[in-house]
């Protein structure tokens, strides 16, 4: 009997913990498999299932800003839950840690059938790899990839397959104080268009004693450094290894100009310790102590909300060079599906829910002030939804036009190209552009040719896996 | 009716294996937790340290107990020997190590003494319930309390040096987390402020324990003060002193979080230290080479017990 394929499958799914109590019996049944065997099996399924994810409900883990900051979440996981039933957690992960779903996929079983909270670029080559996450494509719902634009299709896509599912869209842009930039003479419902400009500006605003600094950018410098790059040019990533090119004369370019701006900057922008949300340039902005920040867009708008005067937020995108390529980084932070879950086509659906939802997109764009939600800024990233929006805009999407005008730089914006030494690539090269920035370098193109090198002595170092099959 | 003494006569295999087994059932618990608890992580780390493994590399297999194929022998340790990332986070760990240890001893141990020398029960009480407040609060918060205490923008620290005492201008202030000549102090000083309770009451507790007779005698010869507290109290504290300074130097050679929330994976910080460099090998870069890890937090942990061994021998009673 146990040639039998079928009952050799029932046997895997019960050791591996894919199949619940229930289900191990009704096909222990169907196969006509003596009851004791079957009552054994069927015990030693629930114990190993009692972790792993359950046939018939949907076991969704998120990153645990992804709740706090749209609790909207909730209301639409309800909705759900009468359609199919579905349990949602805050994934039990340190930071963007992955090794316990790696770990799981190792032992041939998962928790959850999916993932709320990758960013492509950095996780997602670690997670297709190491055979912790398999492709959506076959689930997709009909036309879905092409109501993506092209430029995030290509962020969540590995070898040809489609891994990430977009949700939240984040693109790097030029925020300011609107007082401030009022203060020091200028327009503050004009973004600069140049580099150039922004410096200027930045200088008068600190020259005239509006705020005691002029720009700001993001404490990882180099989530500030390649948006800057890309609006010079975005043909900057190495063909075979995906590698920033750190020593191209676009990136020698932008650290030029990102060294002018630290000379108008707080004190202790090159300071990298901290996390999100409490970073040095948050605290600078939050703190109403610079003209303009360098950022992606949710963190300006949740970092205004505490101002006396919020509506005194300009955003804009990002300056350009003449000449350049106008463009910006753009990254989103969505879903992957775990090879090991069991809901996979349920997971698809709930993802088309949670992306189309209008509830999630009004709070993040417009908050819940009734219920004390502030705006959060992420946006969606179909591309029929906003059509919709154009056609019909919603009254909250016309009282917040930064929304629509950060959707609109997305076509000149480009995703941070995935490598497999995935954050260690920006760690690795940061000692050396910093250099540069904090004066104890004085040639750009010097200090970042060290750290193209030493980024590529690390890839050699650190060796890559080949995918899993 | 001959005599036969059974008093020398070695008891059978049997009741002597039974008494044992006897014994090792009544063992079994404290030695399962002492082999699955303690033991079983070391061998685990161990055995890593002599393979490839690489968390994320499904071609990287393991076999029984979860142990790593992918033998490789001293490579590990030999790559990391030479592996100059290593060498220069164990110098960083070190010189925090040198700063903290000696302030995380001498502080409580002065105001263990004055605490001591307090008559009044009551008052003395107090003191003691104020020292260990910084004790009882939770780690996150603590970081949190010093993050705002040290802030540029927020903090009272640099209103005070800049606003108030115009010591330094609003682009000269101190930067207490981010200038690499300042934040191996700073963590120092928020590192000594949580502990200086609980070692206070360390040595509360030794000086207790010193006969008043000998210091009064030393008292009628003659002895200042300080000569009594340098020859007669510190002598006999010092097993106090070798538990903390063994117990602290262990803990300021791995300090992780810390640098982390401060430094990050900056790897010209002075918080770049070899736990960071482990950290970020295991869990961050590449395919998270845990082998090479492994030999890495070996590397240190080894060096440490060198100096452990040491300061063992440098406390040893002298009595």
């Amino acid at each position: 009997m146990i040639d039998h394929p079928r009952a050799r499958q029932l046997f895997a799914d019960a050791l591996q913990g894919k199949a619940n109590r229930r289900d191990i019996l009704r096909r222990a049944a169907t196969l006509g498999i003596a009851a004791p065997v079957a009552m054994s099996l069927a015990n030693l399924g629930g114990m190993r299932s009692a972790f792993a994810a359950d046939a018939g409900t949907l076991s969704v883990t998120y990153y645990d800003w992804i709740v706090n900051l749209h609790p909207a979440l909730n209301t639409v996981n309800e909705d759900f839950n009468k359609t199919f039933p579905l349990k949602a957690e805050v994934a039990p992960t340190q930071g963007f840690g992955i090794e316990r779903f790696v770990q799981e996929a190792r032992d041939k079983t998962s928790t959850w059938d999916m993932y709320i909270g990758v960013t492509p670029f950095l996780e997602m080559i670690a997670l297709a790899n190491s055979g912790t996450i398999e492709p959506w494509d076959e689930y997709l719902p009909d036309g879905f990839l092409d109501d993506i634009p092209d430029s995030i299709k290509a962020e969540g896509t590995y070898d040809g397959k489609f891994y990430v599912w977009p949700f939240l869209l984040d693109i790097t842009v030029d925020a300011w104080n609107g007082d401030f930039v009022e203060k020091a003479g200028l327009d503050p419902k004009t973004a600069p268009a140049t580099w150039d400009e922004l410096i200027a500006n930045a200088k008068k605003i600190q020259d005239s004693g509006a705020a005691p600094f002029g720009v700001t950018f993001d404490f990882h410098a180099w989530r500030s450094l390649v948006p800057i790059t890309h609006s010079i040019s975005t043909d900057v990533y190495d063909k075979e290894s995906g590698l920033f090119l750190w020593n191209s004369d676009a990136a020698v370019q932008a650290l030029e100009i990102m060294k002018q701006m630290t000379e108008l900057a707080n004190p202790d922008v090159l300071n990298e310790g901290g996390v999100d949300g409490v970073g040095p340039d948050d605290a600078a902005f939050t703190g109403q102590q610079v003209g303009y920040w360098v950022k992606y867009q949710n963190a300006p708008i949740q970092r205004a909300a505490t101002w006396p005067d919020p509506t005194k937020l300009g955003l804009g995108p990002l300056p350009k060079v003449e000449g350049g390529a106008g463009g910006t980084v753009f990254w989103d932070t969505g879903a992957v599906l775990f090879k090991y879950g069991v809901n996979k086509q349920q997971a698809a659906d709930y993802m088309k829910t949670i992306t189309t939802d209008q509830r999630i997109w009004k709070e993040s764009v417009a908050g819940d002030p009734d219920n004390g939600v502030p705006a959060v800024g992420q946006l969606p990233v179909l591309e029929s939804i906003w059509a919709e929006y154009e056609k019909t805009p919603p009254d909250w999407l016309t009282a917040n036009p930064w929304a629509t005008e950060v959707w609109k730089s997305l076509p000149n914006a480009s995703a941070i190209h995935p490598t497999p030494l995935s954050i260690t690539q920006f760690n690795v090269a940061a000692p050396f552009y910093v250099d540069y920035l904090s004066g104890k370098e004085s040639d750009a193109k010097t200090a970042l040719t060290k750290a193209w090198d030493a980024v590529n002595e690390e890839l050699k170092k650190t060796g890559t896996a080949t995918p899993a099959s | 009716m001959a005599y036969v003494s059974t008093a020398n006569r070695r008891p059978g295999m049997w009741p002597r294996v039974r008494e044992g087994l006897g014994s090792w059932l009544f063992l079994l618990p404290a030695v399962a937790f002492f082999v699955l608890w303690q033991l079983w992580p070391v061998i685990l780390v161990a055995w890593y340290s002599f393979t490839s493994f690489r968390f994320l590399d499904p071609n990287s297999t393991t076999t029984f107990f979860g142990l790593p194929t992918g033998w490789v022998g001293l490579a590990n340790f030999r790559e990391a020997l030479n592996d100059d990332l290593v060498w220069e986070g164990l110098k960083r760990a070190a010189i925090f190590t040198l700063l903290f240890v000696p302030g995380m001893i001498l502080i409580p141990l002065v105001i263990a003494t004055l605490v001591d020398r307090v008559r009044n029960g009551k008052i003395a009480g107090v003191y003691r319930v104020i020292l260990l407040i910084p004790a009882m609060i939770p780690g996150p918060l603590v970081f949190v309390l010093w993050k705002w205490l040290y802030d540029l923008y927020i903090g009272p620290i640099n209103y005070f040096l800049v606003d108030v005492f115009h010591f330094y201008t609003i682009r000269t202030q101190p930067q207490w987390l981010g200038d690499p000549h300042l934040v191996f102090f700073s963590i120092a000083f928020m590192e000594w402020w949580w502990g200086i309770g609980y070692h206070t009451m360390f040595f509360i507790a030794g000086l207790a324990a010193i006969p008043h007779d000998l210091i009064e005698a030393a008292r009628l010869d003659g002895a200042s003060e300080l000569r009594l507290w340098w020859n007669i109290v510190v002598p006999r504290l010092l097993p106090v002193i070798l538990v903390l300074v063994v117990i602290r130097f262990g803990s300021a050679m791995a300090v992780i979080d810390e640098y982390l929330i401060v430094g990050g994976f900056n790897r010209t910080s002075p918080t770049y230290t070899w736990t960071v460099y482990m950290w970020e090998t295991a869990f961050v870069t590449g395919d998270w080479r845990q082998g090479y890890a492994a030999a890495i937090g070996w590397i240190g942990a080894l060096a440490m017990l060198v100096i452990v061994v040491g300061m063992f021998y440098l406390f040893r009673s002298r009595d």
